[in-house]
């Protein structure tokens, strides 16, 4: 079964994001939740952590803590009725292994997912997941390292989530990286953790679609994990650097349900890659209105204009950015003035990547044309007639006594 | 002859070593991973650069995005306000202090065993991105400088949240560090040093005591120190050459090996603190530690200055054309300078080359002219390899690229 077939098999349904499943459905699902949690339960985790100790002594109260949960309930697209599942869950989660490897990377998800935010998710990430092995972030180093990852695939053989960062260089010869004193090539050590893991979660836009080092001329032969390994179920989180909180979404679907969650044709989990960061832009206003920024600096920069005309990928780019935010949700580019750079969708190293508006660039729109085409309907015509709204747009402004002849 | 594999280093490298009666006798190092952004760079829209070059690098990509748009910005003769100047310098230095933070606990006081507060650290770390954030929209890999200026136009708010987070930090630094005072060392310094003292190797690490930094900016001016003179570093006289068996050049100024980084930018910028440690260590790994957290105590104070003097009446950005042409420029990060050459022709790149700053520590020289990490190293116990290596804080993905 190749790709394109795969692909096919999910096709334009598999975009619709579907909030509201109904009553029975939920239902069923909070049974099989609090099932899975009980058995989980009877594990005895590797390291026996109490969650509630380790917020006391970190001056987090149990009201933060539940605050915290709802919120990654909601992200989760999870009814509110599932919080406390899903604060077991988060309590659980050192029951559930993680190895983490980097390839071809530059450690950028790693450093994001080092400091991933909300009221000290952090303390949940390092103390309760049961990360088993990560190069960068673990004490041994060298051979000690690669015994303790040897470890790690025995104990935990079938059980663990073996989380991916970095693409994986298949061209000319694959001399291009090997890891260890083994000398493996990237391909063989992915392909050899792969067999014994649970799932896989490539994290970055490198580890989903081959990211930079996949741009052109690719140097390396860049691909993506799912270009590699066919025999798991994959979970693709992209972007350049991926969203830590989407990260721990994935890590606790997986605890709460013992599944991984629902994807879309891209193998990305609807909960964060259903929406278009264009469908809740905090300048998505300024759109509909037709204001823009029309040059680095101008007044409509000040004033935060739509980014759209300075080359903002924001409508075609699925991703949850416009709600998460980054770094505690302190900001995020748009935030900084500059549009978005599409880093999650495939192929933005080549097709996005430049600070020009779509109309100038000939390319589709995003597969589906987002997903609530009734609401979007004056972006969208303007998008598909992008050209044309451009002009429009342009001429208006130019009447208005604002500038002209800066549109090329 | 035995290979040794260092990995931890964001990316990994092999160690070729000959060890006689226990000590190094001689070492090469090889870099095996490629992305081969270069050839990527190559042919593409100028402004492109903007969007693949921070991600060269995942722990100081923002300097790669400043590098870059100031090499377009020489390319084509433009000159950005005072303001954005300011504002790149603020998040830069974010992203230098939280690395050294980053290094020095997570890779020295690991690799030595020494206990410390992980929570803290986290916390300023997390504090400092934040910081960052409020200007440049994310970290790692933020997009919000470009040839003309940066996108964020902060407003008085923005500078205060700033500055209230850039205050208790310099708290958080005093009750990790207390003062800098090398006659009284505290807390963490203390710990680190009595460990290093308890090891003997207080002296170990030694390189040519040769330093040199290209950039210049609100914390240091462009310099190399060579035999106790300072001098101008001129762009012209780095050379790279490839190096056989590793995806790593080798870079030298006039034939030279260079110490470049934190060590490099306290001895030319001056300070007692690093001065007298100098004075007993010489450019040990001692010095070499020390600096690196020092600077970073430093820096603090910079992004304040820096959030205190910025005139935020001035443009954010201002319009530039760009022009064909080639030009090259040096940025400070954290590692050390970090160079990026670029040649435009019909507004597309003919050529990208970019010299990184673990380049320069990290060289393979020959038996008459060793490099600086074989200097380092050669004579020093096979033990201690591991730890004199990673006083450099090598980052082997950027090395490269």
């Amino acid at each position: 079964m190749n790709r394109e077939h795969l692909r096919s098999l999910f096709t334009t349904k598999s975009a619709r994001v579907d909030t509201n499943k109904g009553e029975e459905y939920y239902n069923s699902l909070y049974k099989r939740c609090r099932a899975r949690l009980d058995e989980l339960k009877k594990i005895t985790p590797m390291r026996n952590i109490d969650i509630a100790q380790v917020l006391e002594d970190e001056g987090i109260s149990r009201r933060d803590f539940l605050k915290w949960a709802s919120a990654t309930t909601a992200m989760l697209m999870l009814p509110a009725s599932f919080t406390p599942l899903v604060a077991e869950a988060a309590e659980l989660m050192n029951r559930i292994p993680v190895i983490w490897i980097e390839l071809q990377d530059c450690a950028g998800n790693s450093e994001a997912f080092i400091r991933a935010d909300g009221p000290k998710v952090d303390e949940i990430i390092l103390e309760i997941i049961s990360l088993e092995f990560h190069e960068t972030l673990m004490a041994p180093a060298g051979h000690q390292a690669e015994a303790q990852l040897h470890d790690a695939v025995e104990h935990f053989r079938g059980k663990y989530l073996l989380f991916v960062e970095g693409a994986i260089p298949v061209g000319r010869g694959r001399e291009w990286c090997t890891i260890g004193a083994s000398g493996e090539t990237f391909e063989e050590h992915l392909t050899k953790l792969a067999n014994d893991a649970a799932a896989i979660v490539a994290v970055g836009t490198c580890a989903t679609f081959g990211g930079v080092p996949a741009a052109a001329p690719n140097p390396t032969g860049a691909v993506g994990v799912m270009d590699v390994v066919n025999n798991k179920p994959i979970i693709n989180i992209p972007a350049c650097p991926a969203n830590p909180a989407n990260m721990v979404g994935v890590i606790l679907h997986y605890v709460l349900t013992g599944q991984i969650p629902e994807l879309d044709s891209l193998l990305r989990p609807k909960f964060a890659f259903g929406y278009r960061i264009h469908d809740n832009c905090e300048r998505r206003a300024h759109f509909d209105a037709g204001e823009f920024v029309e040059e680095w600096g101008d007044e409509g920069a000040k004033n935060n204009f739509c980014l759209y005309k300075m080359g903002c990928k924001g409508p075609m780019t699925f991703n949850n950015c416009s709600i998460v935010r980054y770094n505690e949700s302190v900001n995020w580019p748009i935030g900084a003035g500059h549009g978005c750079i599409g880093c999650s969708e495939p192929g933005f190293w080549d097709k996005y990547a430049y600070e020009r508006p779509m109309a100038d660039a000939n390319i589709k729109m995003a597969p589906n044309g987002g997903v609530e085409k009734s609401v979007d309907q004056f972006g969208l015509a303007l998008l598909t007639a992008a050209g044309v709204g451009i002009a429009i747009h342009a001429a208006a402004s130019a009447i208005g006594g604002k500038k002209e002849g800066e549109e090329k | 002859m035995r290979v040794e594999l260092l990995e931890k280093i964001e990316g990994e490298a092999f160690l070729d070593m000959e060890c006689e009666r226990g000590r190094i006798q001689n070492i090469y190092v090889r870099f095996p991973h490629y992305r081969g952004i270069e050839e990527i760079l190559r042919s593409r829209p100028a402004l492109d650069a903007l969007v693949i070059n921070p991600r060269i690098c995942g722990i100081c990509g923002h300097a790669h995005l400043i590098a870059t748009a100031m090499v377009l910005e020489k390319v084509s003769g433009i000159v950005p306000t005072q303001k954005a100047k300011k504002i790149r310098e603020i998040t830069r230095f974010c992203e230098i202090v939280q690395n050294h933070l980053k290094w020095f606990y997570l890779v020295i006081f690991v690799q030595l065993g020494l206990p410390f507060d992980m929570d803290r650290v986290q916390r300023i770390i997390r504090e400092i991105n934040k910081l960052l954030a409020i200007f440049g929209g994310q970290w790692p890999h933020s997009s919000y400088a470009l040839p003309g200026g940066v996108t964020c136009d902060p407003t008085q708010l923005e500078i205060l949240q700033a500055s209230h987070i850039a205050q208790s930090l310099q708290r958080e630094f005093g009750l990790l560090f207390g003062d800098f005072d090398i006659k009284n060392l505290q807390k963490d310094l203390k710990k680190l040093f009595d460990k290093l003292n308890r090891l003997d190797v207080l002296h170990l690490g030694k390189g040519y005591d040769r330093f040199i930094v290209f950039g210049s900016d609100g914390y240091v001016q462009n310099a190399k120190l060579l035999h106790g003179k300072i001098r101008p570093a001129r762009l012209e006289y780095v050379k790279e050459q490839e190096q056989p068996k590793s995806f790593a050049k080798r870079v030298t100024y006039k034939g030279k090996f260079y110490e470049t980084g934190p060590l490099a930018r306290t001895m030319i910028r001056g300070g007692t603190f690093v001065k007298r440690l100098h004075r007993r260590y010489k450019d040990s790994l001692t010095t070499r530690i020390f600096a690196r957290i020092y600077e970073a105590a430093q820096l603090l104070q910079n992004i304040k200055n820096n959030l205190s003097t910025l005139d935020l009446s001035q443009e954010s950005a201002i319009e530039a054309s760009l022009q064909d042409g080639k030009a090259s420029i040096a940025i400070e990060a954290a590692r050390g300078s970090l160079i990026h050459t670029v040649e435009i022709e019909n507004q597309r790149i003919k050529n990208y080359s970019i010299v990184t700053p673990t380049q320069w520590n990290l060289s393979n020289g020959s038996k008459d002219n060793l490099s600086l990490i074989q200097k380092a190293l050669v004579g020093a116990p096979c033990t201690h390899t591991d730890l004199i290596f990673r006083t450099f804080d090598i980052c082997s993905v950027c090395t490269t690229h």
